[in-house]
Protein backbone atom coordinates (compact mmCIF):
# COMPACT_ATOMS: atom_id res chain seq x y z
CA UNK A 1 0.00 0.00 0.00
CA UNK A 2 1.64 3.39 -0.65
CA UNK A 3 1.67 5.74 1.40
CA UNK A 4 -0.58 8.79 0.55
CA UNK A 5 -2.76 10.66 1.90
CA UNK A 6 -6.30 10.44 0.03
CA UNK A 7 -9.39 12.89 -0.31
CA UNK A 8 -12.24 10.81 -2.25
CA UNK A 9 -15.21 13.18 -3.13
CA UNK A 10 -19.04 12.15 -3.87
CA UNK A 11 -20.66 14.92 -6.21
CA UNK A 12 -23.69 14.50 -8.73
CA UNK A 13 -26.42 17.43 -9.75
CA UNK A 14 -24.98 21.13 -9.26
CA UNK A 15 -21.25 19.27 -8.92
CA UNK A 16 -19.49 20.39 -12.33
CA UNK A 17 -19.98 24.19 -11.52
CA UNK A 18 -19.19 23.47 -7.92
CA UNK A 19 -16.21 21.57 -8.38
CA UNK A 20 -14.72 24.10 -10.31
CA UNK A 21 -15.27 27.04 -7.98
CA UNK A 22 -13.74 24.67 -5.24
CA UNK A 23 -10.43 23.63 -7.25
CA UNK A 24 -10.20 27.34 -8.67
CA UNK A 25 -9.16 28.39 -5.04
CA UNK A 26 -7.66 25.94 -3.39
CA UNK A 27 -3.67 25.59 -3.60
CA UNK A 28 -1.81 22.25 -4.73
CA UNK A 29 -3.09 19.62 -1.99
CA UNK A 30 -0.86 16.73 -0.20
CA UNK A 31 -2.72 13.96 -0.91
CA UNK A 32 -4.15 12.37 -4.18
CA UNK A 33 -8.13 13.36 -4.89
CA UNK A 34 -10.23 11.14 -6.29
CA UNK A 35 -13.56 12.62 -7.48
CA UNK A 36 -16.62 10.53 -7.91
CA UNK A 37 -19.49 12.44 -9.98
CA UNK A 38 -22.54 11.04 -11.51
CA UNK A 39 -21.82 11.80 -15.03
CA UNK A 40 -22.43 9.46 -18.26
CA UNK A 41 -19.43 8.69 -20.74
CA UNK A 42 -18.73 11.37 -23.31
CA UNK A 43 -19.13 14.46 -20.20
CA UNK A 44 -16.56 13.18 -18.19
CA UNK A 45 -13.64 14.27 -20.44
CA UNK A 46 -15.62 17.66 -21.02
CA UNK A 47 -15.73 18.11 -17.50
CA UNK A 48 -11.85 16.73 -16.47
CA UNK A 49 -10.83 19.31 -19.38
CA UNK A 50 -12.77 22.08 -17.66
CA UNK A 51 -11.30 21.12 -14.45
CA UNK A 52 -8.22 20.95 -15.71
CA UNK A 53 -8.28 24.77 -17.01
CA UNK A 54 -8.66 26.12 -13.50
CA UNK A 55 -7.14 23.63 -10.86
CA UNK A 56 -3.56 23.77 -9.51
CA UNK A 57 -3.13 20.05 -9.45
CA UNK A 58 -3.35 17.98 -12.92
CA UNK A 59 -6.60 16.53 -13.38
CA UNK A 60 -7.36 13.56 -15.76
CA UNK A 61 -9.88 10.87 -16.20
CA UNK A 62 -9.26 7.91 -13.98
CA UNK A 63 -7.70 5.17 -15.33
CA UNK A 64 -7.87 0.90 -15.02
CA UNK A 65 -4.68 -0.38 -13.25
CA UNK A 66 -3.34 3.39 -12.39
CA UNK A 67 -1.49 4.20 -9.67
CA UNK A 68 -2.45 7.20 -7.95
CA UNK A 69 0.20 9.64 -7.57
CA UNK A 70 -0.02 12.89 -5.00
CA UNK A 71 -1.12 15.85 -6.04
CA UNK A 72 -2.93 14.61 -8.88
CA UNK A 73 -6.72 15.03 -8.97
CA UNK A 74 -8.48 11.19 -10.90
CA UNK A 75 -12.00 12.01 -11.91
CA UNK A 76 -13.99 8.49 -12.68
CA UNK A 77 -15.25 8.26 -16.00
CA UNK A 78 -19.22 7.77 -16.65
CA UNK A 79 -20.14 3.63 -17.17
CA UNK A 80 -17.99 2.29 -14.91
CA UNK A 81 -17.73 1.97 -10.89
CA UNK A 82 -14.59 2.73 -9.20
CA UNK A 83 -12.70 0.83 -7.04
CA UNK A 84 -9.13 1.92 -5.15
CA UNK A 85 -7.10 -1.34 -4.75
CA UNK A 86 -4.69 -0.96 -1.43
CA UNK A 87 -5.71 2.21 -1.05
CA UNK A 88 -3.57 3.24 -4.12
CA UNK A 89 -4.26 1.39 -7.78
CA UNK A 90 -7.47 2.37 -9.80
CA UNK A 91 -9.85 -0.61 -10.48
CA UNK A 92 -12.48 0.30 -13.66
CA UNK A 93 -15.40 -2.35 -13.48
CA UNK A 94 -18.98 -2.99 -15.13
CA UNK A 95 -21.72 -3.85 -13.52
CA UNK A 96 -25.18 -3.03 -12.04
CA UNK A 97 -26.32 0.47 -10.97
CA UNK A 98 -25.81 1.14 -7.07
CA UNK A 99 -27.95 3.18 -5.64
CA UNK A 100 -29.55 3.46 -9.07
CA UNK A 101 -26.54 5.11 -10.32
CA UNK A 102 -23.22 4.54 -11.89
CA UNK A 103 -19.86 5.64 -10.80
CA UNK A 104 -21.40 5.06 -7.47
CA UNK A 105 -19.71 6.71 -4.67
CA UNK A 106 -20.94 4.06 -2.33
CA UNK A 107 -18.59 1.91 -4.07
CA UNK A 108 -15.87 4.04 -4.22
CA UNK A 109 -15.99 4.97 -0.62
CA UNK A 110 -16.16 1.67 0.51
CA UNK A 111 -13.40 0.20 -1.11
CA UNK A 112 -10.90 2.38 0.87
CA UNK A 113 -8.69 0.60 3.65
CA UNK A 114 -7.45 1.69 7.24
CA UNK A 115 -4.60 4.27 5.95
CA UNK A 116 -0.87 3.68 7.03
CA UNK A 117 0.06 5.55 10.47
CA UNK A 118 0.21 9.30 9.88
CA UNK A 119 -1.78 9.24 6.55
CA UNK A 120 -5.10 10.60 5.96
CA UNK A 121 -8.68 9.99 4.39
CA UNK A 122 -11.01 12.33 3.85
CA UNK A 123 -14.58 11.59 2.83
CA UNK A 124 -16.11 14.68 1.67
CA UNK A 125 -20.18 14.52 -0.27
CA UNK A 126 -20.84 17.66 -2.28
CA UNK A 127 -24.28 18.89 -3.56
CA UNK A 128 -26.69 16.02 -5.25
CA UNK A 129 -29.72 13.78 -5.64
CA UNK A 130 -30.75 11.41 -3.68
CA UNK A 131 -28.52 8.90 -1.04
CA UNK A 132 -25.68 7.48 -2.98
CA UNK A 133 -22.36 8.21 -0.75
CA UNK A 134 -24.10 8.28 2.67
CA UNK A 135 -22.82 4.45 3.10
CA UNK A 136 -19.74 5.53 1.93
CA UNK A 137 -19.26 8.41 4.18
CA UNK A 138 -20.13 5.84 7.13
CA UNK A 139 -17.10 3.56 6.22
CA UNK A 140 -15.06 6.25 5.98
CA UNK A 141 -15.59 7.35 9.28
CA UNK A 142 -14.80 4.00 10.78
CA UNK A 143 -11.71 3.83 9.38
CA UNK A 144 -10.62 6.62 11.46
CA UNK A 145 -11.21 9.02 8.46
CA UNK A 146 -12.37 12.85 8.29
CA UNK A 147 -15.48 13.66 6.95
CA UNK A 148 -17.36 16.89 5.31
CA UNK A 149 -20.71 17.44 4.04
CA UNK A 150 -21.63 20.69 1.76
CA UNK A 151 -23.85 22.59 3.90
CA UNK A 152 -27.71 23.44 2.37
CA UNK A 153 -26.80 26.67 1.39
CA UNK A 154 -24.13 26.66 -1.06
CA UNK A 155 -25.44 22.98 -2.75
CA UNK A 156 -27.74 23.46 -5.74
CA UNK A 157 -29.35 20.27 -4.26
CA UNK A 158 -28.55 19.36 -0.56
CA UNK A 159 -30.23 15.62 -1.13
CA UNK A 160 -26.65 13.57 -0.41
CA UNK A 161 -24.60 15.52 1.25
CA UNK A 162 -28.24 14.87 3.65
CA UNK A 163 -28.42 11.45 3.56
CA UNK A 164 -24.70 11.68 4.13
CA UNK A 165 -25.08 13.88 7.81
CA UNK A 166 -28.05 11.62 8.67
CA UNK A 167 -25.68 8.77 9.25
CA UNK A 168 -24.17 10.53 12.02
CA UNK A 169 -21.11 9.67 10.22
CA UNK A 170 -19.91 13.59 9.09
CA UNK A 171 -17.57 15.81 11.11
CA UNK A 172 -17.97 19.10 9.43
CA UNK A 173 -21.05 20.49 7.32
CA UNK A 174 -19.25 23.44 5.65
CA UNK A 175 -20.60 26.01 3.02
CA UNK A 176 -18.10 25.21 -0.37
CA UNK A 177 -15.31 27.41 -0.29
CA UNK A 178 -14.78 26.00 3.49
CA UNK A 179 -14.17 22.46 2.24
CA UNK A 180 -11.13 23.57 0.32
CA UNK A 181 -9.88 25.66 3.21
CA UNK A 182 -10.62 22.55 5.54
CA UNK A 183 -8.68 20.34 2.82
CA UNK A 184 -5.81 22.54 2.53
CA UNK A 185 -5.79 22.79 7.03
CA UNK A 186 -6.17 19.03 7.06
CA UNK A 187 -3.49 18.01 4.74
CA UNK A 188 -0.81 21.08 4.17
CA UNK B 1 -29.67 32.93 -34.25
CA UNK B 2 -29.38 29.31 -33.21
CA UNK B 3 -30.97 28.64 -30.30
CA UNK B 4 -28.41 27.84 -27.23
CA UNK B 5 -30.85 27.22 -24.76
CA UNK B 6 -34.32 25.40 -24.58
CA UNK B 7 -37.11 26.34 -22.12
CA UNK B 8 -39.44 23.52 -21.24
CA UNK B 9 -41.88 24.91 -18.88
CA UNK B 10 -46.35 24.26 -19.26
CA UNK B 11 -46.25 28.29 -17.96
CA UNK B 12 -46.56 30.21 -20.37
CA UNK B 13 -45.91 33.43 -18.98
CA UNK B 14 -42.84 31.81 -17.72
CA UNK B 15 -42.17 30.51 -20.96
CA UNK B 16 -42.18 34.33 -22.68
CA UNK B 17 -40.59 36.30 -19.44
CA UNK B 18 -37.89 33.88 -20.12
CA UNK B 19 -37.63 34.12 -23.56
CA UNK B 20 -37.63 38.13 -23.45
CA UNK B 21 -34.52 38.19 -21.38
CA UNK B 22 -32.65 35.36 -22.98
CA UNK B 23 -33.15 37.81 -26.55
CA UNK B 24 -31.90 40.90 -24.87
CA UNK B 25 -28.90 39.24 -23.76
CA UNK B 26 -28.33 37.81 -27.66
CA UNK B 27 -28.90 34.59 -26.61
CA UNK B 28 -30.53 32.33 -28.47
CA UNK B 29 -33.82 30.12 -27.23
CA UNK B 30 -36.96 28.09 -27.57
CA UNK B 31 -39.79 26.94 -25.64
CA UNK B 32 -41.54 23.94 -25.25
CA UNK B 33 -44.78 23.75 -23.23
CA UNK B 34 -44.36 20.07 -22.38
CA UNK B 35 -42.03 17.46 -22.18
CA UNK B 36 -43.17 15.66 -25.87
CA UNK B 37 -42.69 19.25 -27.42
CA UNK B 38 -39.40 18.95 -25.72
CA UNK B 39 -38.29 15.61 -27.58
CA UNK B 40 -40.21 17.00 -31.18
CA UNK B 41 -37.47 19.52 -30.93
CA UNK B 42 -34.64 16.99 -30.14
CA UNK B 43 -35.72 15.39 -33.00
CA UNK B 44 -35.56 18.23 -35.41
CA UNK B 45 -31.66 18.91 -33.87
CA UNK B 46 -31.44 20.78 -31.03
CA UNK B 47 -28.58 20.75 -29.20
CA UNK B 48 -27.84 22.95 -25.97
CA UNK B 49 -28.54 23.98 -22.49
CA UNK B 50 -32.16 22.18 -21.40
CA UNK B 51 -34.05 24.29 -18.71
CA UNK B 52 -36.56 22.06 -17.57
CA UNK B 53 -39.19 22.49 -14.93
CA UNK B 54 -40.10 19.78 -12.51
CA UNK B 55 -43.76 19.79 -12.34
CA UNK B 56 -45.64 19.67 -15.84
CA UNK B 57 -48.79 18.23 -16.33
CA UNK B 58 -49.32 14.88 -18.64
CA UNK B 59 -45.14 14.18 -18.53
CA UNK B 60 -43.05 15.54 -15.23
CA UNK B 61 -39.32 16.77 -15.82
CA UNK B 62 -37.88 13.56 -14.66
CA UNK B 63 -39.99 11.85 -17.24
CA UNK B 64 -38.99 13.71 -19.80
CA UNK B 65 -35.57 12.97 -18.99
CA UNK B 66 -36.25 9.53 -19.27
CA UNK B 67 -37.75 9.57 -22.88
CA UNK B 68 -34.34 11.42 -23.57
CA UNK B 69 -32.38 9.40 -22.34
CA UNK B 70 -34.50 6.40 -23.74
CA UNK B 71 -34.45 7.84 -27.15
CA UNK B 72 -30.96 8.41 -27.22
CA UNK B 73 -31.19 12.20 -27.50
CA UNK B 74 -29.34 13.31 -24.78
CA UNK B 75 -26.26 13.35 -26.48
CA UNK B 76 -25.08 17.27 -26.78
CA UNK B 77 -26.90 18.80 -24.47
CA UNK B 78 -26.70 19.67 -20.54
CA UNK B 79 -30.15 19.37 -18.31
CA UNK B 80 -30.84 21.79 -15.54
CA UNK B 81 -33.99 21.59 -14.09
CA UNK B 82 -35.69 23.91 -12.78
CA UNK B 83 -38.03 23.72 -9.39
CA UNK B 84 -40.12 26.05 -7.31
CA UNK B 85 -39.47 25.41 -3.14
CA UNK B 86 -40.84 22.49 -2.22
CA UNK B 87 -41.34 20.68 -5.48
CA UNK B 88 -40.58 16.71 -4.71
CA UNK B 89 -38.07 15.30 -6.53
CA UNK B 90 -38.89 11.67 -5.67
CA UNK B 91 -39.33 10.65 -9.02
CA UNK B 92 -35.02 11.27 -9.81
CA UNK B 93 -33.86 8.20 -9.67
CA UNK B 94 -31.32 7.01 -12.09
CA UNK B 95 -31.09 10.14 -13.47
CA UNK B 96 -28.50 11.48 -11.34
CA UNK B 97 -25.73 11.28 -14.20
CA UNK B 98 -27.66 13.15 -16.53
CA UNK B 99 -28.97 16.50 -14.29
CA UNK B 100 -26.20 18.91 -14.64
CA UNK B 101 -27.55 21.55 -12.38
CA UNK B 102 -30.56 22.19 -10.02
CA UNK B 103 -32.27 25.99 -9.90
CA UNK B 104 -35.18 26.98 -7.96
CA UNK B 105 -37.26 29.78 -9.40
CA UNK B 106 -37.49 32.41 -9.57
CA UNK B 107 -33.77 31.85 -10.65
CA UNK B 108 -31.52 35.41 -10.28
CA UNK B 109 -31.09 36.34 -14.41
CA UNK B 110 -27.37 37.29 -13.41
CA UNK B 111 -26.80 34.11 -11.96
CA UNK B 112 -28.10 32.06 -14.62
CA UNK B 113 -26.42 33.52 -17.41
CA UNK B 114 -22.84 33.40 -15.04
CA UNK B 115 -23.80 29.56 -15.05
CA UNK B 116 -24.92 28.81 -18.74
CA UNK B 117 -21.51 30.55 -20.07
CA UNK B 118 -20.07 27.63 -18.37
CA UNK B 119 -21.89 24.99 -20.06
CA UNK B 120 -21.96 26.34 -23.06
CA UNK B 121 -18.23 26.36 -22.67
CA UNK B 122 -18.55 22.50 -21.66
CA UNK B 123 -20.67 21.74 -24.78
CA UNK B 124 -18.12 23.54 -26.92
CA UNK B 125 -21.11 25.47 -28.34
CA UNK B 126 -18.79 29.11 -27.98
CA UNK B 127 -15.27 29.71 -28.23
CA UNK B 128 -14.47 30.09 -24.09
CA UNK B 129 -14.16 33.13 -22.28
CA UNK B 130 -10.68 33.50 -20.83
CA UNK B 131 -10.08 29.57 -20.56
CA UNK B 132 -12.46 28.97 -18.16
Amino acid sequence: MVNNNIVMIGVSTGGPIALKRLFAEIPPLNAVLVIVLHIPPGMDYKIARSLAAVASMPVALAADGEYLRSGHIYLAPGGFHLKLEGNSRIILEEGARVNFVQPSIDVAMKSLHKPLKKRRIIGVIMTGMGKDGAEGIRHVKALGGVTIAQDAVTSAIYGMPKAAVETGAVDFVFPLMKIGKKLFELLN
Amino acid sequence: MDAKVMLVDDEEMIRESVKVFFQSEGVGILTAASGDECLDHLEDGFRGVILMDVMMPDMDGWDTIRKIVENDLYEGNIIVMLTALGTPDNNMEGLQEYVTDYLTKPFNPDALMEILQYYFNLLGALEPVDGK
